[in-house]
């Protein structure tokens, strides 16, 4: 099962309840995984700020009861991250926000989108990140 | 010179330390022109000279489960700091003036650098290991070394690395009082606010944020404008500032939430 299978992206997927105590959970998973895609160390460190942040604006934004879902897709040359909430909440998070600026900052693409789902009144608020593998020695 | 008898009392106020033929060395370095070769001698000769200072000082804080060679490089750090900034006319000693600086630094490293949790000492020692070879790499490679880069140069697995960088996680974070009560040591920091200020302009946010980033100390503050506003890597902050990238990652992750926090604290719905 080590084979290199450049064309498949690894996806993994996690759920937890939507609490900030849950988020170093979240970053201890997402450490692991960008060391082990052998991201450099200036990398996997903005990679866990980046999701600890996207996170965290998600999670202020939970309807009641809510589950935080997070997906880590890794690719030979990105680590791609979409978290995904329900709220009541139909605005997608501000892109004029610091919080914002500290996402664009740490990571090579941030987007936000939010969908109806399904349920009346509620949404589905999404944020998703990518990191690239950095070039290689100049 | 006095009697022998005198000789107590005299050195609780002005202890006879052995670094007095060095005090006028600060005056000749004063009276240099910024730009004089000599400078660097001078400097050198001072720091050298009080290294037994520095030395004394981490000795008196070993055997708290900080390596004695870290703290001996801290109080390094802190003893040169004390040097650059040592001004003669101002009609202290050095040594009074420089104890205080040295011991502060230690205690600052003491207070980030303590382990939250119980942590094998062999994962300590990996720690410090990975930590020096990612300082060591940095400087050769222009960026920060992965994980495998670590592992070939220390010739470890990557297991033993992966381990290793988690234990770094284990460190002591400070309480957010703590955090909040500003450190007076670092007086080159004081620009980065206004920068931050025009940094911020067109952020929503700016007004809630702006007191939040004003109460950080002033070390998390400098490390938040190099990091989000002239968009220095860690590694590079790391560099500029003198402690690890470990270490300035998990500042930067506690600033960021304790920003977080504040702007939930006082948003207006």
């Amino acid at each position: 099962m080590t084979g290199s299978g450049d064309e498949r992206p690894d996806e993994i997927e996690l759920r937890l309840g939507a609490e900030l105590t849950n988020l170093p959970i979240i970053r201890s998973l997402t450490s692991s995984i960008a060391m082990r895609a052998d991201f450099d160390l200036d990398a996997i460190a903005d990679l866990k700020l980046a999701v600890d942040e996207a996170c965290s604006t998600l999670v202020t934004r939970a309807a009641p009861d809510a589950v935080l879902k997070c997906v880590f897709k890794v690719s030979k040359d990105e680590i791609r991250f979409v978290v995904s909430i329900v709220s009541t909440n139909d605005a997608a998070p501000s892109n004029d926000s610091f919080g914002w600026r500290v996402l664009t900052t740490l990571t090579d693409h941030t987007n936000s989108w939010v969908e109806p789902n399904g349920q009346s009144g509620q949404h589905l608020v999404h944020i998703e990140l990518a990191k690239r593998r950095a070039d290689g020695p100049a | 010179m006095t009697d022998t008898t005198s000789s107590k009392s005299k050195s609780r106020s002005n202890p006879d330390t052995g670094y007095e033929h060095l005090a006028p060395m600060f005056h000749e370095l004063a009276e240099l022109d910024e730009q004089d070769p000599r400078r660097s001698g001078l400097r050198n000769e001072l720091v050298t000279g009080h290294l037994p200072l520095a030395e004394h000082i981490a000795a008196r804080f070993s055997n708290r489960g900080v390596p004695r060679e870290d703290l001996v490089q801290v109080a390094t750090l802190g003893l040169i700091n004390a040097v650059d900034r040592f001004q003669p006319d101002r009609g202290t000693d050095f040594l009074s003036f420089a104890v205080p600086t040295v011991m502060g630094e230690v205690r600052r490293h003491f207070r980030d650098a303590s382990w939250s949790m119980h942590v094998p000492r062999r994962l300590k020692e990996l720690n410090l290991a990975i930590n020096s070879a990612s300082a060591e790499l940095s400087q050769r490679l222009g960026r920060a070394p992965t994980p495998s880069e670590l592992a070939r140069h220390l010739d470890l697995s990557q297991e033993q690395v992966y381990e290793g960088l988690e234990a770094g996680n284990a460190y002591h974070s400070m309480s957010l009082d703590e955090a909040l009560s500003p450190d007076a040591d670092s007086d080159s920091l004081g620009e980065t606010l206004g920068e931050t200020d025009t940094a911020l302009d067109g952020v929503e946010d700016y007004e809630s944020l702006r007191p939040l980033i004003e109460r950080l100390p002033e070390r998390e503050r400098m490390i938040l404008t190099l990091r989000f506003f002239r968009h220095m890597t860690q590694t590079q902050i790391a560099d500029r500032i003198g402690i690890s990238q470990m270490h300035v990652s998990r500042l930067l992750t506690r600033t960021l939430e304790q920003l977080r926090q504040g702007m939930l604290g006082d948003e207006p719905d």
